[in-house]
């Protein structure tokens, strides 16, 4: 558990500008509507076609923070391969992230259309920008990244930039 | 609150958002890790989250976000579209928290309006703050 952040910081430096697209798979109606009623958002556009025809969509839609909000969509690690305090940095694809506590605060999105049952999503993860901040309790990485959600026609859905404090 | 809708020229700089109180409870919190695929512990073991200083379990920054998100689009009606939005989190919450999202439009301009928002807790603290861009119905 020995990681030098300020060395990792120069080991991210390379990976700045670089990307890696995953696919997501099919969105389910099923699976977004769930997330709907875990948020507590019982907005019918969500949960009944007429209401959502009503509302000038193709048919129920996801609600807009969904795709974004997922930590994790690939099938994680066993339990074994969560750190103590749950977390994974699967999430992170193709950055070398493994050992470090990663936190988020926010998210600043444009929601470009919605996304329906049956859509396929990809997600491009591309890394913005790392910084190293040296302070009293110790020092932390700001990791900023950008993620493109695209249909299977490559039309974007949602874009995502989030800054991550690593430490 | 679902169906009302506003329309641009219901709304000018200095309008108000109609406030939205969730009281996230704990079976609510296990949900939303569930369905966000996070396992991260803070969120669902009390025992775990008050190892690193916790008085309890603690809402989820999206669903902070998720909060503050359905806010503005509960009240701006079903066809209105929210096209930008964003949400930084400034303080914990805990389950059983009353947590009330307000907002003020900031700007309105060219049928759509840029809305500054906060999510409190209920001794006053901020937990939240965002911002959103609504684009609105004309009327007629």
């Amino acid at each position: 558990m020995s990681i030098s952040i300020p060395a990792l910081a120069e080991e991210l430096k390379p990976y700045v500008g670089r990307s890696e697209r995953t696919d997501l798979g099919i969105m389910r109606k099923e699976t977004f509507q769930r997330f709907a009623i875990s948020a507590d958002n019982l907005n019918p556009i969500f949960f009944e076609p007429e209401a959502a025809r009503a509302a000038g969509y193709s048919d129920v839609v996801a609600p807009p923070l969904y795709l974004s909000a997922v930590r994790n969509w690939q099938i994680g690690p066993p339990q074994d391969g969560l750190r103590p305090d749950g977390t994974t940095s699967h999430e992170f694809a193709f950055l070398p992230l493994e050992g470090l506590r990663i936190m988020g605060g926010g998210q600043d999105l444009d929601f470009h259309a919605p996304v329906t049952d049956g859509t396929r999503v990809s997600m491009e993860l591309r890394l913005d920008g790392v910084e190293l901040k040296r302070g009293r309790s110790g020092d932390l990485l700001l990791i900023k990244v950008t993620q493109i959600y695209r249909d299977a026609a490559d039309r974007p859905l949602v874009t995502c930039r989030e800054t991550f404090i690593a430490r | 609150m679902h169906g009302h809708q506003l329309c641009f020229e219901d709304l000018k700089t200095g309008s108000a958002l109609t406030p939205l109180v969730k009281r996230p409870t704990t079976v609510q919190l296990f949900r939303f890790s569930a369905v966000t695929w996070n396992a991260h512990r803070i969120h669902f073991d009390k025992p775990y989250a008050g190892t690193e200083g916790y008085p309890d379990v603690l809402v989820q920054a999206h669903l902070h976000g998720s909060f503050l998100f359905q806010a503005v689009a509960d009240w701006a009606g079903p066809r209105a579209r929210v096209t930008a939005f964003r949400w930084q989190n400034r303080g914990i919450a805990i389950a059983g928290d009353i947590l009330t999202c307000t907002g003020t439009v900031a700007k309105a301009e060219g049928g759509a309006v840029e809305c500054e928002l906060e999510e409190r807790n209920q001794k006053g603290d901020l937990c939240a703050s965002g911002w959103a861009r609504v684009e609105l119905p004309r009327r007629g």
